[in-house]
């Protein structure tokens, strides 16, 4: 049935070939007018760097022994909170799931608190926890663990119920059914959750940063903007979304085969 | 009408398939869905179409909704070619086809909508029609609150409301269940017979072609070719009574001889393309 | 009747209580001097601090300065966002090559270029608008996509077959089709909106209730602080209550 149910039309057809070649030259269109505005002059001072500023302070920045430990500062950072968020977040999400009635108590608590700003409770966080690391791991705690929990109870609802079935009928223990039927039905949406929390993790950390800390990527990304350093702003805002999106690619790698 | 009258009318084919050709694919892939299948159907009369899958009915019907208009040889209505949608044609689909976000009413009233015909006269033509399926008291209903067996009459009603010359159905009635089926039956049977309505159905299921039809057309297994065209003599009008009588187990038994053949032959073809993916994939 | 009520509402009214509890229990906790009121102070001095945060503080005008650079920043998305939904979707070449890096625009962390914004724009609240407007983009302009091409091909068929028009296609088969999911799409997006919005206020010290938040805490003001952010969370649940009450009021039927 090629020719019925499609309204799409387009005289060029969709072949990986000529997809790649819109996507160079989409990319070489926007370099060539980035690069044009920047030599209009049309912007003042250096709002619109030259490509090859920006090429030149990314390679100054991946030399710097200082963009190396601050990096490593917001790794760990990142990580660490995490490892909190993942850690309650998995836990409230199977009690969620598997229990009908704390489900309806308390789920809805969880669900629409999490797209609140979250942000907006850093100045609590920097009372409980400090100027230090500890503020920006707890904000980032919390926010993962929203997308986790949320993830996981509804992971573990979707399990097809036949397959606990098969488990009881071979009667499996809690501990078989547990490790033999429900980890492995929850690893994609628990992968997922993790994804979507390591995602909203690194930008709450980063944003802490960018607020109030004397360390991380975030506190370099306005120590730049201080000093009105516009290619390196660019450049370091490359590597943090690079970064960013690398770690985001690779765990969406695992969640998917 | 006078039953000379009648005749005289029905002499004239309302549509002629003649020697149409569908193949898909290029080079060496080539599969031949529709091989040279000629028929006609005359005017007010009920024709099914019936194979095993993969016998290109569903292409045909997408040839003759005017959906394919990729083919050789000709489907005619008069003197014209189909090659797109024809406005005398009105198609049924297998799927369930209605708009989920309209009420009955407003899905039945589409067609006149499209028309440009006026809120009040379409509303009463609508209104009609859905009497006419049966679903009068679900008229402000929307399709997700109603059964399959009645989302289909929806269809059905939609269809008719725009009062086209030929009724087009690719297996509606597929995704019911058997007794659902044979009430759909009888009421396709009684609207048909009220409004004379030309229709061509195509059907995998033997008891449904011979409770509806005047005559039908089987087919065979890839390449689909036209096997036989029984003519259906049980009385009318018809109910789905019919379905106890001799002479339906008759003809129920003598084409079912036909399709037999055809059907293990599309079996044994996909079993075979499934072994050959096990072994290979 | 207020039993059956009860019975049926079992979960919900325990999920309460027990928040109810929690409350109570930090309040003897604090008023104890288990913990120290200079980090949490007690619930009762939040709740009273509401007044203050409203008549005082005037936190309305506040919600009021938030409210519209949402509206600008959300109109825009919808504005700018659905016929790009739309060109994409009629081009399979441009759908392909753009689709996944919308979707990677949508994951990355925006957000953090709000110095950059703050040189292009100043500290105005056109910052704060666009940054709201680029960070609500993305997930209209997917869910459009999405939206129409999830339009069932049956439906295409029926359009056909009336031999409709290519306008007619679209404004009564595949639009209507596709309405449920774009609006998904205008939900995630204005919560996006307001996420980063607020964000945005409280990092640069501007504008609406973020930046009264931010004062606040500068000021040392715990019950303030506390009662500021009760508010604005309150106020976002209700946001995104709203929306999800329009989302399905959009769907009759379904």
């Amino acid at each position: 049935m090629a020719a019925a149910g499609s309204l799409t039309s387009s005289s060029i057809p969709a072949t990986p070939r000529n997809v790649l070649a819109l996507r160079l030259a989409v990319a070489v269109f926007v370099l060539c007018v980035w690069e044009g505005l920047s030599r209009s002059g049309l912007f003042y001072g250096e709002v619109v760097p030259s490509l090859l500023a920006i090429f030149v302070s990314m390679g100054k920045l991946l030399i710097d022994p200082i963009f190396w430990r601050n990096l490593q500062v917001t790794m760990v950072e990142t990580v660490a909170s995490l490892a909190i968020g993942a850690g309650f977040g998995i836990t409230v999400g199977i009690v969620l799931g598997a229990n009908r009635f704390l489900m309806r108590a308390f789920e809805p608590v969880v669900y629409y608190l999490s797209p609140t700003p979250r942000i907006i409770l850093f100045p609590v966080m920097i009372m409980w926890f400090g100027v230090g690391p500890g503020s920006k791991i707890a904000l980032g705690a919390l926010s993962a663990f929203f997308a986790i929990a949320l993830s996981t109870a509804a992971g573990m609802r979707q399990i097809d119920p036949i397959l606990i079935r098969v488990g009881r009928s071979f009667r499996a223990n809690i501990w078989q059914m547990a490790f033999k039927i429900y980890l492995p039905a929850m690893r994609v949406p628990i992968l997922n959750g993790i994804r979507l929390g390591m995602g909203t993790a690194i930008i709450t950390v980063l944003l802490g940063e960018t607020k109030l800390s004397n360390q991380g990527l975030g506190y370099m990304i306005m120590q730049i903007y201080t000093r009105f350093d516009m290619p390196g702003l660019y450049a370091l805002l490359i590597l943090v979304f690079v970064i960013a999106g690398g770690v985001n690619a690779l765990i969406g790698h695992f969640a998917c085969d | 009408m006078s039953i000379s009258e009648k005749t005289s009318l029905a002499q004239e084919p309302a549509l002629v398939v003649d020697d149409v050709v569908k193949r898909f694919g290029r080079g060496t892939e080539i599969v031949t869905a529709v091989d040279h299948v000629s028929f006609t159907v005359r005017q007010g009369e009920f024709v099914s179409v019936i194979g095993p899958s993969g016998c290109g009915k569903s292409t045909l019907f997408n040839i003759i909704g005017g959906l394919l208009s990729d083919y050789e040889g000709a489907v005619k209505i008069g003197e014209e070619r189909i090659s797109a949608p024809h406005p005398a044609v009105g198609m049924v689909f297998q799927e369930e086809s209605t708009f989920p976000w309209r009420t009955v009413i407003d899905n039945v009233a589409f067609p006149l909508e499209l028309q440009g015909v006026a809120k009040s006269e379409r509303m009463d033509r609508a209104h009609h029609f859905i009497d006419m399926v049966g679903l009068a008291s679900f008229e402000k209903a929307f399709p997700s609150q109603l059964s399959g067996g009645m989302k289909q009459r929806v269809s059905i009603a939609r269809i008719l409301v725009s009062q086209p010359k030929i009724l087009l159905m690719d297996e509606p009635f597929a995704a019911l269940d058997e007794q659902t089926r044979l009430l759909l039956g009888d009421k396709i049977t009684q609207i048909q017979q009220e409004l004379n309505q030309t229709t061509l159905l195509i059907t995998h299921n033997l008891t449904e072609a011979v409770q509806l039809s005047d005559r039908i057309v089987v087919m065979t297994y890839r390449p689909g070719q036209v096997k036989r065209i029984v003519d259906i003599n049980l009385p009318r009008p018809r109910t789905s009574d019919v379905v106890g009588s001799d002479a339906f187990g008759h003809y129920v038994a003598e084409i079912w001889n036909d399709l037999r053949e055809e059907a293990s032959r599309g079996m044994a073809d996909s079993e075979s393309a499934a072994s050959r993916r096990a072994t290979h994939g | 009747m207020a039993e059956a009520f009860l019975r049926r509402h079992t979960p919900e009214l325990f999920g309460l209580a027990t928040l109810l509890v929690c409350v109570l229990g930090f309040e003897a906790l604090i008023r104890g001097g288990v913990v120290n009121r200079y980090i949490i102070p007690p619930p009762s001095d939040i709740l009273l601090a509401f007044e203050r945060v409203i008549v005082e503080e005037n936190i309305l005008a506040r919600c009021r300065d938030t409210a519209f650079e949402m509206l600008v920043a959300g109109g825009a998305s919808v504005l700018v966002g659905v016929p790009i939904g739309v060109l994409l979707y009629r081009s399979a070449l441009w759908r392909r090559a753009m689709e996944d890096w919308i979707g990677a625009l949508a994951a990355a962390p925006i957000v953090l270029a709000f110095p950059l914004f703050l040189v292009l724009f100043g500290r105005s609240p056109k910052t704060i608008i666009v940054m709201g407007f680029v960070h609500g983009l993305a997930p209209i302009i997917l869910k459009t996509v999405e939206g129409l091409a999830s339009t069932r091909p049956v439906l295409i068929n029926v359009g056909r077959s009336l031999k409709m028009t290519q306008s007619q296609m679209f404004w009564k088969i595949l639009l209507p089709s596709a309405m449920p999911i774009i609006f998904t799409g205008i939900r995630l997006s204005w919560t996006f909106v307001l996420i980063t919005i607020v964000g945005i206020e409280y990092l640069i010290n501007l504008g609406g209730v973020g930046q009264l938040i931010n004062e606040l805490a500068e000021r040392y003001d715990l019950p303030g602080t506390y009662a500021g952010i009760c508010f604005v969370i309150l106020v976002s649940v209700l946001f995104f209550l709203a929306l999800e009450r329009v989302e399905s009021w959009l769907q009759p039927g379904r």
